[in-house]
């Protein structure tokens, strides 16, 4: 093999590394009966990048996210992540990719019969995460997000920002490639709110880890100058992928201060 | 969270339905237990009468040899004979004292002439014994008396068949009853818990792992409903066998070998969990496509 053979394939390897899990919307059509929520969508997120989805309630921000996740299907046009149509994926091919997602939904989707330890528990087996290691990532995951003291209490027995952060916990302990955070800081008080992003900011950096969060929290956007696409009655109205936009104002750490 | 785990979480939310679903199961085990027991049993009875004489044809006195050989061979000759017995008035005379060893007084009185040749006729086809019957009325050159249990055996037949006849169709009709409940049931369950099932499913579960514990379940109402029914009538038939057999004695109505008892309740156990497997993927596949 010459070297020029080598380094091409070498090359096609880290570019195929570099590829992975991105994610790709073309000409995105979804409609809910006469109900138009997204029309010619078209992005393109590379792993890694922070993505915050901006827009109005009802602009088709979640819509988006469920596309991702392949909860429901574009009526018109494909979204491909890892190179896989969700369109015409096969069905494992569909799991595996969603076991590499972390979910932080905007309702929770906590199993209510379960305790969070267990919530969490079940993400792990359900990516036959090593049984002797599932107790201790519970451990780390729960503290991360403050929530010791209530790790065996139910979703009905915890207040909004409480089942939040139980969400996030589940979300984190798969360790995913992508997170994918719907409202995120809704439910949250100020402190949380940028407790969570900057929790969120951090796994980005040390980890490559993909996040998309939807909000309406146009301070948050601002001070993490992050890629921010705007949807408006179902359409991308402004992608700063093309114009990357500066936060000159302030830093996430002098938000935090302002609101403590 | 094992299988095992998820499993046994659904069978404690759920007590009632469980419950039902359990108690079904051992009530058609028990039934299928009992037919199995009382079905050996009459086997076991006809068996019996099937190795004792079932028709005999006492011939007249002064009948010479020629004529008794002859008789002996056509009565070989019809279809459904296992064998033809010739009892001579001396063999006679000595199963007469046989009987009646503990009477001295009756046994001194008879001799053999007095007593009857015979031949003791059995069969491995009960129909042939009216034909024998209905030949042999009409020659009374040859026989003096034809002594016949047609009644006995043909009542027994009857309760024969009509036990295993009415008992297959209850015990089927147990089965599918408690079949399709189980599966009703795992059907409900899995409509109850259709939110954690969609939830799992996007947090990236298989089909088949969000299948796994109602299939589960259905297995452990069939392993559990077999093992306590089919153990339950067993002990007790063991325990009573003996004055159960003293019964029907000298017939073994009730087994005594002991292993086979192991070895039915282990293929009813293996019938037990596949019938709930099937119940609970009838009943999951309703609600969770393959």
């Amino acid at each position: 093999m010459t070297p020029i053979r080598l380094v091409g394939l070498w090359m096609s390897v880290v570019s195929k590394f570099l590829n992975k899990m991105k994610i790709i919307f073309d000409n995105v059509d979804k409609n809910f009966g006469p109900i138009t929520a997204l029309k010619g969508v078209n992005f393109t997120i590379d792993q890694g990048e922070f993505v915050f989805i901006s827009g109005q309630s009802g602009a088709g921000k979640s819509t988006i996210l469920k596309l991702i996740l392949n909860q429901i299907k574009p009526s018109s046009g494909q979204v491909t992540i890892d190179d896989i149509d969700l369109t015409l994926g096969k069905k494992e091919a569909i799991d595996n990719i969603r076991r590499q997602i972390g979910v932080i939904f905007q309702d929770y989707q906590l199993i209510t019969d379960k305790s969070i330890e267990e919530n969490i528990a079940l993400s792990l087996d359900i990516i036959s995460f090593p049984k002797d290691k599932i107790a201790s990532k519970i451990d780390e995951v729960i503290k991360q997000v403050n929530l010791n003291s209530r790790r065996f209490l139910f979703p009905s027995q915890l207040s909004g920002g409480e089942l939040q952060r139980a969400s996030l916990a589940r979300a984190l302990a798969i360790e995913p490639k992508i997170i994918l955070a719907d409202e995120p800081t809704g439910n949250l008080d100020a402190e949380n709110s940028w407790n969570l992003v900057k929790l969120l900011k951090d796994i980005n950096q040390k980890n490559n880890t993909t996040i998309i969060m939807t909000t309406h929290n146009q301070e948050i956007i601002e001070s993490l100058a992050k890629r921010l696409i705007e949807v408006k009655d179902g359409s991308i109205i402004f992608d700063s992928s093309d114009k990357p936009k500066k936060s000159s104002k302030k830093t996430i750490n002098s938000k935090k201060h302002d609101h403590s | 969270m094992t299988t095992v785990n998820t499993t046994w979480h659904h069978i404690r939310r759920s007590p009632i339905q469980s419950f039902t679903a359990l108690i079904l199961m051992i009530f058609s085990f028990i039934l299928i237990s009992s037919f199995l027991v009382v079905s050996s049993g009459l086997a076991n009875v006809l068996g019996y009468f099937e190795t004792k004489p079932e028709i005999t044809l006492f011939i007249k006195d002064g009948l010479d040899s020629s004529a008794i050989e002859k008789t002996k061979q056509d009565l070989s000759n019809y279809v459904g004979i296992k064998e033809v017995k010739y009892i001579s008035k001396e063999k006679a005379l000595e199963i007469y004292k046989q009987q009646n060893k503990d009477n001295p007084m009756l046994t001194e009185m008879v001799t053999a002439n007095i007593l009857p040749a015979s031949f003791e006729v059995t069969v491995s086809d009960a129909a042939v014994l009216e034909k024998i019957y209905q030949n042999y009325a009409t020659k009374t050159d040859v026989v003096d008396e034809i002594i016949y249990q047609k009644d006995v055996i043909n009542s027994l037949l009857d309760w024969t068949r009509i036990i295993r006849k009415s008992g297959l169709i209850i015990t089927i009709t147990v089965i599918l009853i408690s079949f399709f409940s189980v599966a009703s049931i795992i059907g409900m369950k899995t409509t109850n818990r259709k939110d954690e099932i969609k939830i799992s499913r996007l947090l990236g579960a298989s089909n088949f792992y969000v299948k796994k514990p109602f299939l589960a379940e259905g297995l452990f109402y069939g392993f559990f409903g077999s093992f306590i029914g089919s153990l339950l009538i067993f002990s007790i038939v063991i325990l009573t066998r003996q004055s159960i057999n003293t019964f029907f004695d000298p017939v073994e109505f009730i087994s005594n070998n002991i292993g086979l008892y192991g070895i039915t309740l282990l293929s009813e156990i293996l019938f037990g969990c596949l019938i709930g497997l099937l119940a609970s993927w009838i009943g999951v596949k309703r609600y969770i496509k393959f």
